[in-house]
């Protein structure tokens, strides 16, 4: 007796989330500076994870000669206090992509840098999508202020906050936050000012969406290929910015490393060693590069298919 | 009629037999007696006819610039050049009064026009200076001051006791705002001043200090005329070698050779040696490249790190001073857990001294003890050098756990600013501590933020500059008041009666072997139950182009640049 066999295995019809990633990944592969800016992204990422189970030595042991240049023992040389540079560049790598310090010995995942930028993406996507898609006073009030705040030299912002908060990583993260939603934000405003005088917004609203289901359902996701864009930049700029609170004095207590702190420290003794400056610096600069390729791969595959 | 004969101090002939006897050194010699009244030819009379018959101690001579009070004119070869210009990177601030410097390199601009009635050299040694002597009675209570005669300001008005006492005046005027009202309270007010003569003054002091020739070499102290109206800019008139041309805050300041001053050179003609100098207000990396590219010729106050960049580059010369400048790691007693002196003395022991040296420092100064002396200062008493024990360090925290019911690591926060060898030292102490059973967190702000708070933090690293006698910081930051509150600058809260005996008694000792002896007693109760620790001393560095000579380092970075010449 025939049996009739279902034609559509019922677990093939929804890819997986596994299955939907590699797809996303997928399209990156598909443009070569996507794919070379992802690789460049992920070394980093490795060699953070890496360096959560193993440096070549402890990074803030003070074991060799200082100022040394690269040999056999330090692949990097050492820095001013005679600690290896090549395990504080690793070690590095975790504050800017892995590890959050948290008060009481508290760790959350993901990095400093990461998490500033997620902070600055969120709030000024909030304010700018309310001051685009509703405009009036709204616009009015939110970009008056932003506009005040971006008037207000960027230090002095970063020593409002951490003076008014203290020390710590999460007021790094804050001070990200704050001085970079302004920028998102206005840059998502002149985005939401376009996209909302197209149809599908007209079509949405006359099904009577809310304004916050078209805000972040029917306009947000058409403005993403800028937005990832600018927050990769971001993340460059996020690394530079906890190298300046650093030079403050008012960044990541030291002494464990971040690249930016240890390009202010061998900063001090770049006429004998300038190599210290040198790595971190190379370590910010392919981290940056990497993740602007991968946006930049990442936009050209998402809107090929829109034009 | 007869000039009377200087009356030498009775207590100069009793250091005289101590130097015969080899137990202090001739340095210690000249010192004590320069500072007793004598002038420096006495003294050296004095020193040369007492050979010791042993060989001195030379433990507590500073690495630098010891040896006798033997001015640059002494050394330096017949053959000296003259002409030239000088170059040197300072930032250069706002000045008007004088006695209202508040910076050292205002005061390097102004010494070149303007001079002071003593001078500490780069020997720690301090002598007359437009004073042709002092004398000091028994008591040290009463201080005559002897001017020299025949010194002119540069508008051509002869140097008396008038402009002396006009001086002193406006340092007293609390109007005028100088630092010396503070320093020289014990003076007790003008009324204690008495004009003698047109050359002579006699200060009557309200309480006895040894100190009163250094004091009157602190940098605000420069002689001004009685004309002077308030403003050294429009009216830079003074006794010094070099007039001022030129001074442009926060960008350059030009000084011409004066032809007709008062000291002369080896060569028998008028000092200085020198043209011109020009002061140029720029960034200290840049000045580290000009240098280098010989756009300029000295730098005023190298960090480490230029001197690092700097001391191996052909056709430039480094020179180090020993100091007692240090980096105080210092608690506050009147907290938790550092009123338990276990505590205290757990944390000093966690000092590796000379790896916190070698690593902040590049092993550029003097080791030192726990106690606020340091061995450049004549009274210094030696003693051993502590080890690193965080052993013994960990024992004591775990005895102090145990009784509070805590569990190691003891938590605590070191404060401190991101400045010369601080962070350095704070990382390394941390390391260096761990082991014992500390968790340090370090709070390293920019140098004001700290500034801010240096008295109020639990746990710090302060920088203290140098004083010439090791009596002089100690009542600045180790005392009470009368009312038997901590001084102002007592940032530790750390008040101990009988230290504050002892010290008082060193005050008034003049005695050098006897001092010491009382140091000795200070710096045990210091080491023993003290709040700070001192892992080193630091050097200074003068860094300045080889064709220079005569170049001296200084311990307080003053430039003392009348006797440099310029090699064609």
């Amino acid at each position: 007796m025939a049996v009739a066999q279902p034609t559509v295995d019922p677990a093939r019809r929804r890819p997986s989330r596994l299955q939907r990633l590699w797809a996303g990944l997928a399209l990156v592969f598909q443009s070569r500076v996507g794919t070379i800016g992802l690789a460049m992204v992920l070394f980093w990422v490795v060699v953070a994870l890496i360096s959560l189970v193993w440096t070549p030595y402890p990074p803030n042991a003070s074991l060799f000669e200082q100022n040394l240049p690269p040999n056999g023992t330090n692949w990097l040389g050492t820095d001013h206090l005679g600690r290896d540079l090549l395990s504080r560049l690793m070690t590095g790598t975790q504050v800017i992509l892995l590890k959050t310090r948290l008060p009481n010995g508290l760790v959350l995942p993901i990095g400093v840098a990461i998490w500033g930028v997620l902070g600055s993406l969120v709030l000024g996507t909030v304010l700018g999508l309310n001051a685009g898609y509703r405009g009036g006073w709204w616009d009015q009030t939110i970009m008056q202020v932003l506009d005040a705040l971006i008037a207000f030299p960027r230090i002095v912002l970063y020593l409002v906050v951490i003076a008014a908060l203290g020390q710590g990583d999460w007021v790094v993260i804050l001070a990200i936050t704050v001085t970079g939603a302004p920028g998102v934000a206005r840059l998502v405003r002149s985005l939401a000012l376009d996209i909302k005088t197209r149809d599908f917004i007209r079509a949405a609203e006359t099904r009577g969406e809310s304004p916050w289901y078209i805000m972040f359902v029917e306009i947000l996701p058409n403005a993403r290929g800028p937005l990832i864009v600018d927050a990769m930049l971001r993340v460059g700029y996020a690394i530079f910015a906890i190298g300046t609170l650093g030079f403050l004095g008012i960044g990541l207590p030291p002494p464990d490393p971040d690249w930016g702190s240890m390009v202010n420290d061998a900063r001090r003794f770049i006429y004998a060693n300038p190599l210290a400056v040198v790595w971190p610096s190379l370590a910010i600069a392919s981290l940056v590069v990497g993740l602007n390729l991968f946006a930049d791969g990442l936009r050209e595959e998402t809107t090929r298919y829109q034009k | 009629m007869s000039q009377p004969t200087p009356r030498i101090h009775p207590l100069i002939y009793e250091a005289q037999d101590q130097l015969r006897r080899g137990r202090i050194t001739r340095r210690e010699f000249m010192r004590y007696a320069t500072l007793l009244g004598a002038s420096v030819a006495t003294a050296s009379a004095l020193a040369a006819c007492a050979q010791p018959t042993a060989p001195a101690q030379e433990g507590a001579a500073p690495a630098e610039g010891g040896g006798a009070a033997a001015p640059a004119q002494e050394a330096a070869p017949a053959s000296v050049q003259r002409g030239g210009t000088l170059r040197k990177a300072m930032q250069l601030q706002r000045i008007d009064h004088p006695a209202r410097m508040s910076w050292v390199e205002a005061a390097n601009v102004v010494r070149q026009v303007a001079e002071y009635l003593t001078l500490t050299g780069p020997d720690n040694i301090t002598r007359p200076y437009l004073l042709e002597r002092w004398e000091a009675s028994d008591d040290v209570q009463t201080w005559t001051l002897y001017l020299r005669k025949g010194i002119t300001f540069n508008n051509g008005q002869e140097l008396t006791a008038d402009d002396v006492i006009f001086t002193i005046g406006q340092w007293l005027d609390p109007d005028v705002g100088s630092s010396m009202l503070g320093l020289i309270s014990y003076w007790g007010g003008m009324e204690n001043v008495e004009k003698v003569d047109d050359y002579t003054i006699r200060l009557h002091l309200q309480s006895p200090n040894i100190a009163v020739p250094e004091h009157l070499f602190h940098y605000p102290a420069v002689i001004l005329p009685r004309t002077f109206e308030g403003d050294f800019i429009k009216q830079p008139v003074g006794t010094g070698a070099f007039t001022l041309a030129e001074y442009a805050e926060g960008e350059r300041a030009v000084l011409k050779a004066r032809p007709d001053y008062w000291q002369t050179g080896v060569d028998g003609q008028p000092l200085p040696y020198l043209d011109e100098i020009i002061y140029v207000s720029i960034d200290k990396d840049a000045a580290v490249a000009a240098i280098q590219a010989g756009q300029i010729d000295s730098i005023y106050q190298p960090r480490p790190s230029d001197y690092l960049a700097l001391k191996d580059v052909p056709g430039i010369s480094v020179y180090s001073v020993g100091t007692a400048q240090t980096f105080v790691l210092r608690v506050r007693v009147d907290l938790e857990p550092w009123d338990d002196n276990r505590v205290r003395t757990a944390l000093k022991k966690c000092q590796d001294r000379e790896k916190i040296l070698q690593l902040s420092y590049f092993g550029e100064g003097l080791v030192g003890i726990d106690a606020h002396v340091s061995p450049v200062h004549p009274e210094y008493c030696e003693q051993p050098i502590p080890a690193y024990d965080p052993e013994g360090a960990r024992a004591l925290l775990e005895e102090y756990a145990a009784e509070k019911g805590i569990e190691l690591p003891l938590r605590v926060t070191l404060a401190t600013k991101n400045d010369e060898a601080e962070p350095e030292i704070a990382q390394a102490l941390k390391e260096l501590a761990e082991p014992a059973g500390f968790d340090i967190t370090l709070d390293i702000t920019e140098p004001s933020g700290y500034w801010d708070r240096w008295t109020e933090v639990d746990l710090g690293i302060t920088a203290w500059t140098h004083r010439p006698l090791g009596i002089m910081v100690l009542p600045l930051a180790y005392i009470a008041d009368e009312e038997g509150k901590p001084v102002p600058w007592n940032e530790t809260r750390w008040v101990d009666e009988e230290f504050t005996q002892k010290l008082r008694e060193a005050e008034r000792t003049l005695d050098l072997e006897a001092r010491r002896e009382i140091m000795c007693d200070i710096e045990a109760i210091m080491q023993e139950r003290g709040p700070i620790g001192i892992s080193y001393w630091k050097n200074v560095w003068n860094i300045t182009r080889s064709e220079f000579q005569n170049v001296v380092a200084h311990p307080t970075s003053y430039d003392l640049l009348y006797e440099i010449w310029k090699e064609a």
